[in-house]
This record gives C-alpha cells, structure tokens and sequence, in this order.
C-alpha cells in the first residue's frame, strides 16, 4: 500500500469531461428475457426499460408476456409457439435502432413491437421498414408514426396526439373556458399534442395565452408556473408525461395554483396519478384504456388474469397496449396462414379485433389507410382517492370511439409505400 | 414584467439552494479525495427512498433525521470496499467505479421499490403557500432552504473549529503532507466522504418531498451540482455554494425571458467563466492542475 495519496494530479479538463459524462448516467446496459424454445416464432419487443419510462414499459412487458402465453397455451401460431425476445432502448434513440438491428439481423424475429418514446418509435419503425419485418408500435404518440412518416409495414396501437386532443378538447372548452395555457415538453410528442389541441382551440374560438416548452426531464417547473399563472388563463393544460407530469402537478398543488385556474390535460396514466399525492390528482383527462368498465364481457377475467402476474396491479392502458400489440399479430397471421410481412400487414388493414382482445365497448379496427387502430378514448376527472379499490384514481364521463377523435384518413398525411 | 423576474429570482435562490446542498457534499469528496463521485445521485436516491420506507414507522421528521445518517453508513461502507481502492490511482479509476455504481444505485433502487415512481408525503402545514401573492414560496420551499442555511452553517463551523475539520482543509492542499504529519489519511478521507454522503442523502429527503421519488431522479440533479462545482471553482466551498446559487438565478431569469433555454443557461454560464476565468469564481490558482 505504498500508493501515493495523489497519484497523478486531477486535472480540471478531467472534472470537466466528466461532467459530459454525467449526462450519460441514464443510459444503462440491457437486459434480455428470453423462454427459449425450438423451432419457435420469434417476437421482438423494445421498449425504455431503464430511464424515465421505465415503468410504463414494464406494464406494456407484463402486456405482451400475458398475450404469448394466451396464444401459447392455445396452439401458438401456425401450430408453432412464441417466443418473445425482449430488448431495452434506454429511452435512447441510437440505442433503440442497434437494438431493433440486432434483433432483425442476428435473432431473426418475425414481429417487432415498441417502442414508448415516439422518438425512437419512428427510428426503428425506419429500420422495420427497410427490413420488411411487421411492426406495431405499442405506445409511441407522436402524429407521423400513422401520419407523414407512415409505413406500410408499422401500424399503432396507441392513439395518434391529434385523437387525444380531440377527445378531450370540446369538453374542456365548454366546461373550464376559453383562454389556454400550455406546458410542453419539448420533443416530438409534446409538440404535436400542444399544436393539436390548440388548433382545436382556434377551432372553437379560444386563444392560446402562452406554452411553456419545458426538457424532459424538468424536475422543477416553478418557474413556467410562475409564468403561466401571471398570464391569468382559465385552464392550465399540463401536457409533460411520466415524472415530469408528476412533478409539475404536484408543485401545481403545492402552489395551490388549481384553486385559482382549472388543471388539466390531455393524456393521463394510471401509472403518474398512482406516483402522486392525492391532493395533486385533480383536473379532466383522457384515458387510452381503464381497467374499471362494469358493462364490457372480457374486462374483468383480464383484470384479474394480470393482476395474478403483476404482483397484484391492476393492468393500465400500457399493459393492454403490449397486449393487444402481440395478440393482433398472433391473429391475423392465424387467419392468413402465412409469415410472411407485406400478406399480414395487408391483412391487418380493415382488422377488426375480437371482444375479447378490444376490452372495450366502441368498435376497435386497425384503418386501412393509415394503420392507425380506432380505439376508444376515455375520458373523464382524476380521483384524489380511489373509491372501492386504492388503484381505482380515474372516473370515466365518457367512451369516445376512435374513428370520432380521429381526423379522416385523407388529414393524416400518410400516403404508405408498398413494396412492389 | 419588474414583478416577474423578482418572483424568478427568488426562485432562484430557492432552487440554487437546493443545488449548493448536493454540489458541497459533492466538492468535499472531490477536494480530499480527488474523487469525482458520479455516484452521488445515487445516494441521493437511496436517501430519498430509504426516508419514503421510515416514513409510516418514524413519521416525517423521524424519516428526515434518520435517512441521511443511514445513507451515510452506506457511503462509508461504500468507500471502505471499493473507493478506497482507487486513492492514489490515475483519476479515471474513479470516474469508472463512481459511474459503474452509479447504474448499480439506479437499477437497485428499481428492482427493490419498484421503477414506478412512489409519493413521499410532507406534513400538511408545510405544503401550503404562505401567501396568495407570493404563492411560490411554500412552508416546504422555505424549510427547504433553512435546512440548507444550518447545514451549511455547521459545515463551515466544523470545517473551521473542529480538529477534524481543520486537517480535513489541510488535507485539501496537501494530504501527503498532513499525512506524516501523523494524521490518519484513511479515517480522515472515510470521514469525509461520509460527510459527503449525509448531504446526498438529506437531499434525496427534501427533494423527495418536493418532486416524489423515481429511480432516475438522481441524474438529473447531479448536472446543475457539477456545474455549480465548476462555476464556483473547483477547491471552493464558498465557489460552490455561490456557484449554486448562481446558476438556480440564471436559469430562473431565463426561464422568464427565454424559457426553453432555462437548462442551457447553465452550461452557458459554465463556458463563460472558463473562458474569462478558467479557475471558476473562487478556484484558487493551481489548485488542480
């Protein structure tokens, strides 16, 4: 131990790439879930199991896992069983493409599904694309996935920005006012949903009183707060997801700033309402899928089916996104007879899904023009407790069909490009 | 528009307080041990977490007390196994080892409380405005900031009136030199570093009770403390809390006139000082070389 106490001298330059560094402490290694079998069909999924989305791409996991061993346990497809091959992004985009090459070139998986960032959902949907493999993204928002930058190859689960601005945006007009303010993250997703809901603002006659574009990753939103409230609006729409939503709602309470403006938002999960305190659940919402729908057959087996795999969670609309994901690749290829990417995705345009995977009451298609899936938006108010079970945060006003908050196939700006 | 920047800069100084509490204990394990300690998001989070698990035992102000000593016995556990290993190797070592444990601290937190954020609660008096005009300044805000004012108080007084104190700034500018001088290097730098720790894990606690908890939240709090560091100058608590405090003002001044650049201020400020004075505000001539 004859070790110098200074070994060599810490030069400043060292202090200061390591704070580059420290940038990168978010992206971590992979991890891979593999149930191998022989000769089986292999699914690939990739979703940001580490970062900031981590937990709602653990439910659309516990989703797609549930959905596999349905179809397993009921003959697999085409008589072979499923194997799904899990890979993490990182919430990193770069990240993300390596992955998806990864699991297309070297694993040789028929389907893909992912990812949660809309970001890295357009990036893999490139590759999936020049590769030929059948993809549906899960759980990324963004317009262009089913809009400019459409494929013929990736259709979406999920809703598109613009149905989950129209869902919500009539009510809020009516009910909270006309005069706007919004938060937004700053990146592909909050830019599309703010530009969508204040176009339907215009549309009714409101104005737009300011948006505050805050990084992800924001963990202190008072400043915006401060600024917003001084701009006087009748509704304060908080757009961020995840933790940042978390944080901002709940300095928003702890301001008491929704005693003197109406909160609310567009897009809300049960996962960041559950992270919160209660006196920061408040405000009109829309929900992609609730676990709480008395009247619809199906709901309540899959409740209580995910709940025996999820460590007695309920299922949120990420757990039904990774779900019905798998299960409508499992189905159209079972009908077709066939493997084969452009006879399944010209397959699935017009799908219609069965009541047992819509889980819903309206009618739930896949379009055939954009790939878009017309599902339900939910729409109804934050509980501040959950009334006869503690996951039980959301009451739901209303089920609104997707082919009514979705703009006409003609508006979406996808023209999709078969191969020839 | 007068009102508005000076409700910013207040907030500022708010925010920039809470930074100066995490970048001292950063800058203390920095100066004696030539450590960059890229895990101390990490204790910040353990210390936040382990607060959320005392809470419904010990109540708020039990969780507040007891967390940041039990995040510090785990730091000095830490530096006793592997820290300690890379004293008096090429700083790089460091670097790698802190970042490694920097993933194990978030992916741990992930697999044991779950990667699904939780709500650690503050006593209700607390988390009310104190004013409608001032609404931003909250009782949690304010405690939030008397709680960095002691500590930074008792840290400046045990630095200067301790014994330990005094060989931990001697040790600063020469520990090879207090070290055959009789004094033990290896208790003095564990000491240290669990100083350190105790400041991470008290502010997971108070960041905890402002943001909730998630497993990630450490490095996005970690950036504005290493800039703080190099702002203030490396070597200088005084730099570092000034530094802090600085950069918190910045970034709430802009936030008012250009908002999407509010987190860029911060690296702006940070070229500008190395630019005009490469040693940062209070960094002392040849410090680090």
């Amino acid at each position: 131990m004859n070790r110098p106490y200074h070994a060599a001298p810490l030069s400043r330059r060292t202090v200061l790439k390591a704070a580059a560094a420290a940038g990168l402490v978010q992206f971590t290694a992979p991890f891979v879930i593999t149930a191998r079998a022989a000769d089986a069909i292999k699914v690939g999924m990739i979703d940001p199991f580490t970062g900031v989305y981590a937990a709602v791409a653990q439910n659309e996991l516990i989703g797609a896992k549930f959905a596999a061993e349905q179809v397993n346990a009921k003959g697999g497809v085409l008589g072979r069983q499923i194997e799904l091959l899990v890979e993490d992004s990182a919430n990193d985009v770069g990240t993300g493409v390596e992955k998806a090459r990864k699991l297309i070139e070297r694993d040789g998986i028929q389907f893909l599904i992912g990812d949660v960032n809309s970001a890295i959902a357009l990036a893999i949907a490139q590759v999936s694309n020049e590769k030929k493999v059948l993809h549906i993204v899960s759980g990324g928002h963004t317009d262009g996935i089913t809009g400019k930058d459409c494929h013929w190859n990736v259709y979406r689960v999920c809703n598109t920005t613009k149905m989950e601005a129209n869902s919500v945006a009539e009510l809020l007009f009516n009910k909270y006012g006309k005069k706007w303010h919004f938060i937004t993250p700053d990146y592909a997703f909050g830019h599309t949903l703010q530009e969508a809901a204040a176009a339907d603002l215009k549309k009714y006659g409101g104005t737009v009183t300011g948006n505050e574009l805050t990084p992800l990753g924001t963990t202190d939103f008072s400043a915006y707060l401060i600024k917003a409230r001084a701009a006087n609006p009748d509704v304060l729409l908080v757009l961020p997801q995840g933790n940042d939503m978390v944080n901002c709602l709940k300095q928003i309470a702890q301001f008491g700033i929704e005693k003197q403006i109406h909160v609310a938002g567009l897009q809300q999960e049960l996962e960041s309402l559950e992270a919160m305190p209660p006196e920061a659940r408040v405000g009109i919402w829309m929900f992609e899928w609730y676990w709480k729908q008395p009247d619809v057959p199906g709901v309540d087996q899959f409740v209580a089916d995910i709940r025996k795999r999820s460590g007695g969670k309920v299922p949120t609309a990420r757990t039904w996104f990774g779900y019905t994901s798998l299960m409508s690749f499992a189905l159209v290829a079972n009908r077709e007879k066939t493997l084969d990417g452009v006879k399944l995705a010209k397959a699935l345009g017009d799908f219609e899904l069965p009541a047992d995977v819509k889980l819903q009451p309206n009618k739930c298609y896949y379009r055939k023009g954009d790939h878009q899936l017309m599902t339900s938006a939910f729409v109804g108010q934050a509980l501040k407790q959950g009334k006869s079970d503690p996951e039980d945060l959301f009451q739901v006003d209303a089920i609104v069909a997707g082919d009514k908050t979705s703009p006409p196939e003609s508006e979406t700006g996808c023209t999709l490009q078969w191969p020839a | 528009m007068i009102q508005l920047l000076l409700f910013n800069v207040t907030n500022g100084l708010i925010i920039g307080a809470f930074y100066v509490l995490m970048a001292i204990g950063l800058s203390l394990i920095l100066n004696l041990s030539n450590v960059i300690n890229f895990a101390h998001g990490g204790f910040l989070v353990i210390g936040g977490y382990i607060a959320y698990t005392l809470e419904p035992y010990l109540g708020f102000w039990g969780a507040l007390i007891a967390s940041p000593f039990l995040t510090a016995i785990i730091g000095l556990a830490v530096e006793r196994l592997l820290i300690s290993r890379v004293y008096g190797r090429d700083p790089l070592y460091g670097l790698l080892l802190t970042f490694g444990l920097a993933f194990v601290f978030e992916d741990g937190t992930r697999i044991i409380w779950g990667a699904q954020g939780k709500p650690f609660t503050i006593p209700a008096f607390l988390s009310q405005s104190l004013s409608n005009e001032f609404f931003f300044i909250t009782g949690y805000r304010l405690f939030m900031v008397a709680m960095v004012a002691v500590m930074i108080a008792l840290l400046f007084l045990l630095l200067r009136f301790t014994r330990a104190g005094i060989r931990i700034r001697a040790g600063t500018l020469d520990l090879e030199t207090v070290a055959v001088l009789g004094v033990n290097a290896r208790a003095l730098r564990s000491l240290n570093f669990a100083v350190g720790i105790f400041l991470a894990g008290l502010s997971g606690v108070l960041a905890g009770g402002q943001l909730g908890l998630e497993p990630t939240m450490g490095a996005g709090l970690l950036m504005p403390s290493f800039i703080a560091i190099i702002v203030g100058g490396v070597g200088s608590l005084v730099g570092t809390l000034v530094g802090g405090l600085l950069i918190g003002v910045a970034s709430g001044i802009t936030a008012v006139v250009l908002p999407p650049a509010s987190e860029a201020i911060m690296y702006v400020l940070m070229a500008v000082v190395l630019l005009v004075r490469p040693r940062g505000l209070f960094g002392e001539e040849g410090m680090l070389t």
